[in-house]
């Protein structure tokens, strides 16, 4: 049980140094789980942002906090959840106390929790309303190899549930870099509609131009999802913005730390 | 962050703003925020929400995307008002993020410093070329990155090695002084601190050891970093 009065959270996300949308939904989240006082203090940051994962370090000061949950706004463990947020925030293991007594309690990342295909799903009604799910063809976007963090497993993970639901004609995990490829969609999928949501964090130019492009939407159709659908030979292709720009995104970081005392998150040495 | 340390620390300094930003008190106690150099406009848009200050702080007056914040590039033609101490702080916390922390924590003698050796020695992937920068790369490199004059507007507090050497010998000595003010306006103010090199003068470091001192664009810092990351 989480204790508002004695307990703070803080939400890790990449941030970019070129990308200006990439850390405004873990901003979002986080001002949403500030509004609802879960938490006597709710903060953010980034790798490649500020305030950095060091500054960090130094919030969370009144002494009355004694439990900060950190919960990476990651898609996957990986790289970044396993190496970089354990060195930066000197993290020692999931529980981690610190020298004034504070104990920081690292979770699992955002993108890992089971309510994820729920999300997915429900996001995927909204993009197509009315369109009946048994004669549509979901596509779950991965980024695919390049990125070592486990998002290709993480969205073949998720596919894989929806799939077992057996409300979609298909369901298919696809991939910017690696088979089974997105820009093979037509190829993939036999269905007139097809809804494709990315699996990412934030939106960004994989969302916003690269996935599009290999969709084959056209540049100036290219306007989240406002153009939808999309007719492209013969087909109603149905695109959806980054699943973690979604509100209820902040729902599941909240039951991230919720469920901190039965699923701590791991760390690997720095080195 | 307590309401009365952020009080204590503007009354001590006599500040009345932090950075580009003026904050003025108003009567019934809440504070209207604006770019120092538009506090005598009347012509502003006005916004009411401390979360607006992010999307205030993301662009410059060119629509250029500010990935340093505390860079002296704050757009103008804004005012922003919040109702308390503790929106006051929110806004501040994300126009400067993490900044009255470090200046609350220094205030109080708590704050740690880590020297530039020690943050490079410390990267992986595909930051970890970084820490091979020379001493007179580094000294250079600090020199122009962090100058206040277009570059960043803290004080850096850490040194370049654990043996004290300074962070750049090409930076003018008020730029390690907390009580100057790096606006060069030469107001009391409460120092931006800068208690450890940030995410983009490594980036910046790794690049002089990759490429050469003269690159100054390389996008593989975006995209490249977890595929260098094989040591997991
Ligand atoms: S290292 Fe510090 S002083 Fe230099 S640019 Fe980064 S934040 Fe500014």
């Amino acid at each position: 049980m989480i204790s508002s009065s004695t307990s703070a959270l803080l939400i890790v996300g990449h941030g970019s140094t070129v990308n200006p949308d990439s850390s405004a939904p873990t901003l979002q989240h986080g001002a949403e789980i500030r509004r609802r006082g879960i938490f006597s203090e709710v903060a953010c940051c980034f790798w490649k942002e500020e305030p950095s994962l060091r500054d960090a370090l130094l919030y969370f000061a009144d002494e009355t906090i004694r439990d900060v949950y950190v919960v990476p706004n990651f898609i996957s463990e990986g790289y970044f959840t396993r190496t970089v947020v354990p060195r930066e925030l000197e993290l020692t293991g999931p529980e981690t106390h610190r020298k004034s007594g504070q104990a920081w309690k690292y979770c699992k990342p955002a993108g890992s929790h089971e309510r994820m295909s729920e999300l997915l799903l429900q996001r995927a009604r909204e993009v197509a309303p009315g369109i009946p799910e048994a004669e549509t063809t979901l596509l779950v976007v991965g980024h695919g190899t390049s990125l070592n963090d486990n998002s290709a497993a993480a969205a073949k993970h998720q596919a894989g549930i929806i799939r077992g639901l057996n409300r979609y004609a298909a369901v298919l995990n696809v991939y910017m870099e690696e088979p089974p490829l997105v820009a093979d969609w037509l190829k993939l999928t036999r269905t007139r509609n097809v809804v494709v949501v990315p699996f990412f964090v934030s939106d960004g130019l994989h969302s916003d131009e690269d996935i599009p492009a290999l969709l084959g939407i056209r540049s100036q159709e290219r306007n989240g999802q406002d153009g939808n659908p999309h007719q492209i030979q013969g087909r109603s292709l149905f695109y959806s913005t980054a699943i973690g720009t979604d509100p209820k995104f902040a729902e599941v970081i909240i039951e991230q730390a919720a469920s901190f005392e039965t699923q701590g998150q791991e760390v690997e040495s720095a080195s | 962050m307590s309401e009365t340390a952020l009080r204590a620390a503007l009354a001590k300094s006599g500040a009345a703003g932090i950075g580009q930003i003026s904050i003025a008190t108003r009567e019934d106690g809440s504070f209207a925020l604006t770019h120092h150099e538009d506090a005598a406009r009347d012509d502003l848009a006005l916004y009411a929400n401390a979360d607006d200050a992010a999307q205030l702080s993301r662009f410059d007056d060119a629509g250029n995307y500010r990935p340093l914040k505390t860079a002296p590039s704050l757009r103008h033609g804004w005012r922003l008002t919040v109702p308390d101490h503790r929106s006051l702080d929110f806004a501040l916390d994300l126009f400067y993020p993490g900044r009255l922390a470090a200046f609350l924590a220094w205030d109080r003698g708590r704050l740690v410093t880590t020297p530039l050796r020690e943050t490079l020695q410390r990267q992986t992937g595909m930051y970890r070329p970084a820490a091979k920068i020379s001493d007179p790369e580094a000294d250079g490199l600090v020199g122009s990155f962090c100058r206040s004059d277009g570059g960043c507007l803290r004080t850096i507090l850490w040194k370049r090695d654990r043996d004290g050497s300074p962070a750049s010998t090409l930076l003018p000595p008020e730029k390690f002084d907390p009580a100057h003010d790096q606006t060069g306006l030469g107001r009391p103010t409460v120092p931006l601190l800068c208690q450890e090199a940030c995410n983009l003068l490594v980036a910046e470091a790794r690049k002089i050891v990759k490429c050469g001192a003269s690159a100054d664009s390389d996008t593989s810092s975006e995209a490249g970093e977890p595929r260098d990351g094989t040591h997991q």
